[in-house]
């Protein structure tokens, strides 16, 4: 009697789901977006301000807030998915079974992913559907700045295993993940830009694909000078190439972390 | 007899093999070289004080530490090269585990069911069965963060048992438990062991390793005092106090003979008017003193041993300075 390593991972990504359906997490990430939604929809008429009447113009402001919400994503559906379990003392219960390591880590990649996707599939929905109601029109921009949202939600799921992997404390790696995107990033963004370096290989940096595709603010691919380098954007492969780049590292470095990591808690 | 349940074209060796297991971290060692072997059907105690390196040997066996040296085979499957394999056949108690408290007991056994492979109707049935086991039924569909510390243990057994394993490997099974609990608990470790299975326990509770295993192996700073039957070993010369009743007060010159017999060690009396007599040798060292104390003329009402043989082949090998 004996599950295949696919039936395993399927198992633990179930459980995983299950969990962030149970926890509060998904009810606070589902009220963050309501209300960012709220926010960017009762806004302008309460300030008596007209909607853009372009369809991309009109989710600009909505992808304005993306990154901040995959980030957001990252770090409740994925920065405590490993640690937690030594921590918590719940390996005690998962790692007698017979189930490799890089199940467990794929398992939990999976659900982390498949959770994070349905957050940005809800917020990309709703904008889409207003600029529906809005403008009448989608555009196919807009599709390509959810398929990048997509995979710069990959990339923080990624980078946010590979912390749990190696922290000790969910805290640490919760605050460690949400601090490296939100501040780290940008200030070594900033100082590359000083420095006169391209900050192409930045997620943050890459992550403005997604906004640029529907409101070019700054030519891709342009280089430090643009309000200081902060708006430097990389062309879209490039971005797409750094996010699968942190992904396969940071997710194959997490699986290698911990399968290494003993339980002596 | 318990049955031998080695799979074909598997080598027929113990279902628990540890061959010079060692265990540092950083400079401190844990567990030097620890070799001990477990046949099939047997249920052996694991006793030592605090820090012996009783959790360090069974975090090794079920793969969650690596050792630093030697190697640990159940089934002859080695565990740190092939983990899954070796733990298909395996049910483990670890500490007092935590379990995810957004999951119902029912819930959580499903989830290591459905690891293990087991089929649905299979799980849902003997999900039912180990929690009546454990006395957990009323509580099967309560979500866990509501539970105890010793409801957290009896879930613990519940799914070490869940599939029915060859090997039990039980650290601290009635930790955390009242004293029903712990009877409830040793009665389905009994059961177990007179099905046939493999029970590998460490306790600090001699008088449950005493009811429970046919064999014990005594773990002292990492290394490995003594091992083998319970049986034998209470037969091993040692040192026994036996307490003593005389039919009249001892005078000062019965005092005198009673501390001048062969083997006696120290004489004392007790504050309820018997004698306790420490001697230097087993059941055979107590029956010639006996013998001695007759034909001394002092008459004897009652003679036994005090504390189990257990308790004096601890006592005599672990220091007051062990425990930790």
């Amino acid at each position: 009697m004996s599950a295949s390593g696919w039936a395993q991972t399927f198992v633990v990504a179930e459980y995983e789901v299950r969990r962030y359906l149970r926890g509060r997490r998904l009810l606070g990430m589902l009220l963050l977006l309501a209300l960012i939604i709220g926010l960017i929809l009762g806004l302008p008429p309460a300030l008596g301000l007209d909607y853009a009447s372009s369809p991309n113009l009109f989710v600009a402001s909505f992808t304005n807030f993306s990154s901040l919400l995959i980030v957001l994503s990252g770090v409740l559906f994925a920065s405590d998915a490993l640690v937690s379990e030594h921590e918590k003392r719940t390996g005690y219960f998962l790692f007698p079974n017979p189930v490799r390591r890089e199940v467990l880590v794929l398992g939990k990649l999976a659900a982390s992913v498949l959770t994070s996707f349905a957050v940005v599939t809800l917020y990309y929905g709703a904008a889409s559907g207003a600029a529906l109601v809005v403008t009448g029109g989608l555009t196919w921009e807009i599709w390509l700045s959810y398929l990048y949202a997509l995979a710069y939600t990959v990339c923080v799921v990624g980078i946010a295993f590979l912390l749990s992997a190696s922290l000790k404390t969910t805290v640490s790696a919760t605050v460690l993940t949400f601090f490296l995107f939100t501040l780290i990033f940008g200030i070594v963004q900033g100082v590359l830009s000083l420095a006169d370096v391209d900050p192409w290989f930045i997620p943050s940096a890459a992550a403005g694909i997604i906004g640029n595709v529907v409101a070019p603010s700054v030519g891709f691919g342009q280089g430090p000078g643009n309000g200081f380098g902060l708006s430097f954007v990389p062309e879209v492969p490039t971005s797409l190439l750094v996010f699968a780049g942190y992904f396969v590292v940071g997710s194959l470095l997490a699986v290698l972390l911990f399968r290494r990591r003993e339980l002596t808690a | 007899m318990p049955m031998s349940r080695n799979p074909p074209g598997e080598s027929p060796r113990g279902p628990v093999v540890l061959e010079g297991v060692g265990k540092e971290y950083g400079k401190f060692t844990a567990l030097k070289a620890l070799t001990l072997s477990v046949a099939d059907g047997t249920s052996l105690g694991f006793l030592g004080p605090n820090g012996a390196g009783k959790s360090t040997t069974i975090k090794i066996m079920t793969n969650l530490i690596r050792p630093s040296r030697g190697r640990a085979t159940l089934f002859g499957i080695d565990v740190q090269r092939e983990p899954t394999r070796a733990l298909q056949r395996v049910g483990a108690v670890i500490e007092t585990p935590e379990f995810y408290g957004y999951l119902s007991p029912i819930e959580t056994l499903a989830y290591a069911g459905r690891l293990r492979g087991m089929p649905r109707k299979e799980i849902e049935a003997r999900s039912q069965t180990v929690l009546k086991e454990v006395k957990l039924s009323t509580w099967s569909d309560h979500r866990i963060q509501e539970f105890s510390k010793g409801m957290k243990q009896r879930l613990a057994i519940a799914q070490a048992l869940l599939h029915e394993p060859d090997l039990l490997i039980l650290d601290e099974p009635t930790s955390g438990l009242d004293p029903r609990g712990m009877a409830e608990v040793r009665d389905v470790i009994r059961s177990l062991k007179r099905e046939g299975r493999t029970i590998f326990m460490s306790s600090h509770l001699l008088g449950e390793v005493e009811e429970v295993c046919d064999e014990i192996a005594l773990l002292n700073h990492g290394t490995l005092i003594v091992s083998g039957s319970m049986r034998e070993l209470s037969r091993r010369p040692g040192v026994s106090v036996l307490k003593a009743t005389f039919l009249q007060p001892l005078s000062e010159a019965a005092w005198e003979t009673l501390r001048g017999l062969p083997h006696v060690e120290e004489v004392n009396p007790a504050s309820d008017g018997s004698v306790d007599v420490r001697i230097a040798g087993g059941e055979e060292v107590q029956a010639s003193v006996l013998e001695s104390i007759i034909r001394a003329g002092l008459r004897v009402t009652s003679f036994h041993a005090t504390g189990s043989p257990l308790e004096h082949l601890y006592l005599e090998h672990i220091d007051e300075s062990d425990h930790l």
